[in-house]
């Protein structure tokens, strides 16, 4: 593995943004190909935050720290990945069902999947079941994330799921449920794709929901 | 021989300076002025604008002066009552009274008393609760539970009919509306016997909270004024989670808390001077390794302690937790987490102690953890009263009589005072292995599920009267009917 590399998985790890940014200029100067420096420097970085993180050794806000620098450096090489199509994970719609305010739960699974590479469009709160059709519809996003915190507001997340069959558009995408009340068999019964008790797993679910 | 009543304020603990809690009140002032809070509605935008703050009706900031923060907190009530069907079983909320208890308000799972299985509540649990908790002594008063066969537009005045019918004590709402909100006050007004009345004598009471940080939407703002108009107490809940919501630091999320309640107090005093409301402050920490906002946690403890610190300087009464945990069911972490937190609060003087039953953070309520709650408040108010010290308690005459080497067992003062000095409790294992073996080696959790089997099968509630229910029954017919038709 080259120097420089190792450099940006380094800089990444610690969340040194200017580190990463320097890191990603100097490996395209050296002639790595944009979507090496991005496989092998960025994802391969967050891969590793990603294994401490579950072990317990980094604490969510600085894998939050380490995702923007990711970032840092993904924006550097955006431009050059364009006509080779985004490596980018995929794109996921996400959003508080109809009547829950609640959001620091979607807004933390949003963080997270972002640093893992996920493209995201946030809703918000209180979007209704037409908003979620419309946005996946607009957006061809494989992925939607639901979000409830009030059990009361549960019932919109099958609402949404009947709205998506009903413009015929149920089988182009999978369907993520969470948030405190919900549980896996509540999310079975209501026919979405996968449950996740928490942010990091979330994450781990839409991983292999893509695939 | 009963003891006297003693103001609890001797006994209360903290964790804040006179310095520090002043400079909390100062910086809560300077945020407000600097950073403000969001306000959801035109309406609210409107009042505040005309009362002087600065309004920024596109991004709906508000900047609210100082000077109206401190009009606002003169007018708030020092103290207030939550009143009973049964008058006897009012609970006055004064500074350095006892605190009363109450179970946590808004579970809708529960675990089975049979077979202890996770399963959602059904109306025929919701009933089993209310029971339990008007047949449970130290349970003081009833905050709603919900069942998954309720409607789910309406169950809240669904909720209310059955508490109003399975228990005679205060009873605190939630409402998913406006709209509910307002029909639940007006039978409230059937069971005292008019407006007038149910503001002398509040049978309910609501729990409402802004969205942390610094958010009050029209779910609270409307609360805040319709809970003024009808002279019924309102908790403000201030519940940042530390790491997330709210800062990280300790005193970072206190400041935040303490400026959201000074807030609601603006919102609600400037439409309603005089409103009562209690500074119901939930403090929680997000475990930074997972992302759950936690209920049990010793920062939580401490930030409550500042939290009560905090309303006894504004003179107001205080609402915080006493019973809560993230354990999955009624086991020995539960039982550990509930200990310390409720000791804490009632140590700090709160007014009322809230959570009972519940388990796994706010999503579920068991009739065992309800029981084993009882146990704990009863228990904690025991060490509120303290033990009285004078001559007579000294039993200067009993030692002499005694003498060195005698016993107290037989004589005349210990006749006099032991059944006024100690704490019986219901659920305490206190004898040989032999005989707890002989009857079974029951544990503390199983002795508390055939206590709450007992209560239930003995206990008979107060019932309302005839005419009541049926005028009640006419109220939330016609209000579901009115809620299908006109959503």
């Amino acid at each position: 593995m080259s120097n420089v590399l190792e450099e940006i998985q380094k800089d990444l790890y610690s969340g040194k943004l200017d580190g990463v940014k320097k890191g990603v200029k100097k490996a395209l100067q050296e002639g790595l190909p944009a979507q090496e420096v991005l496989a092998k420097g960025l994802l391969a970085g967050m891969d590793k935050v990603g294994k401490d993180f579950k072990a317990g050794d980094l604490f969510i806000p600085e894998v939050l720290m380490c995702a923007k620098a990711m970032h840092a450096g993904l924006d550097i090489l955006k431009p050059l990945l364009v006509g080779l199509g985004t490596a980018l994970l995929g794109k996921i719609v996400i959003g508080t069902v109809a009547g829950d305010l609640h959001d620091i739960g979607k807004n933390l699974v949003r963080m997270m999947l972002e640093g893992a590479g996920f493209e995201i469009i946030d809703l918000g709160v209180s979007v209704s079941p037409e908003k979620f059709v419309e946005a996946v519809k607009a957006n061809g996003a494989k992925l939607m994330g639901m979000s409830a915190l009030l059990t009361t507001t549960m019932p919109s997340m099958k609402l949404t799921i009947e709205g998506l069959k009903k413009a015929g558009i149920r089988e182009n995408v999978k369907i993520l449920v969470g948030g405190a009340p919900v549980t896996a068999s509540f999310a079975e019964s209501i026919g979405a794709d996968a449950y996740a008790p928490d942010a990091a797993s979330a994450v781990d679910v839409a991983r292999e929901l893509i695939m | 021989m009963a003891m006297k009543k003693r103001s609890t304020e001797r006994m209360w603990i903290k964790v804040l300076s006179k310095a520090e809690i002043e400079e909390i009140h100062k910086k809560s002032l300077d945020v407000l002025e600097r950073t403000g809070i969001e306000v959801g509605t035109d309406r609210g935008l409107k009042a505040l604008r005309k009362a002087g703050a600065k309004v920024n009706p596109k991004t709906k900031r508000v900047k609210i002066p100082k000077k109206m923060v401190m009009r606002c907190l003169k007018t708030v009530p020092k103290k207030f009552t939550l009143a009973a069907r049964n008058p006897e079983k009012d609970c006055p909320l004064v500074r350095g009274g006892r605190p009363y208890s109450r179970n946590g308000g808004g579970a809708d799972y529960t675990l089975d008393l049979e077979t202890g299985r996770f399963r959602p509540m059904m109306l025929a649990d919701v009933r089993s609760y209310f029971k339990l908790m008007d047949g449970l002594d130290g349970i003081d008063f009833i905050a709603p539970v919900f069942g998954h066969d309720m409607p789910s537009v309406g169950r809240d005045i669904v909720m209310l009919r059955e508490a109003f019918a399975h228990t005679d004590k205060h009873i605190h709402l939630r409402a998913f509306s406006g709209r509910t909100l307002e029909t639940m006050f007006k039978m409230a007004e059937i069971v005292v016997g008019g407006k007038e009345a149910l503001k002398k004598r509040p049978v309910v009471s609501l729990l409402e909270a802004p969205i942390s940080p610094l958010k009050f939407l029209d779910v609270i703002v409307d609360a805040l004024w319709l809970c003024g108009e009808y002279g019924i107490p309102l908790d403000v809940c201030v519940m940042p989670s530390s790491g997330s919501t709210g800062p990280v630091t300790m005193a970072g999320n206190v400041l935040l808390f303490n400026t959201e309640f000074l807030a609601g107090v603006v919102i609600s005093q400037l439409a309603h001077p005089g409103a009562p409301l209690q500074y119901a402050p939930r403090p929680m920490i997000m475990d930074l390794r997972t992302g759950f906002s936690l209920a049990g946690s010793i920062e939580a403890g401490m930030m409550a302690v500042a939290g009560a610190q905090m309303a006894h300087y504004y003179d107001i009464p205080v609402s915080l937790h006493g019973p809560w945990t993230d354990s999955m069911s009624h086991d020995g972490q539960s039982t550990f987490e509930r200990t310390y937190l409720t000791l804490l609060a009632a140590l700090a003087g709160a007014n009322a102690l809230v959570g009972a039953g519940m388990i796994q953070e706010s999503l579920v309520i068991s009739h065992e953890q309800l029981v084993i709650d009882d146990e704990i408040h009863r228990t904690v108010l025991r060490a509120l009263e303290g033990f009285e010290v004078n001559e007579e308690r000294f039993g200067l005459n009993a030692i002499d009589r005694v003498g060195p080497g005698g016993n107290f067992l037989a004589d005349e003062h210990t006749l006099k005072f032991l059944r006024g000095e100690r704490y019986f409790p219901h659920l305490l294992y206190r004898n040989s292995r032999e005989a707890w073996e002989a009857s079974g080696s029951k544990d503390f959790e199983e002795r508390a599920k055939e206590r709450a089997k007992s209560i239930l099968k003995e206990h008979q509630p107060n019932r309302l009267p005839e005419d009541i229910g049926k005028a009640l029954d006419a109220l939330v017919s016609s209000a579901l009917r009115d809620l299908a038709n006109k959503p």
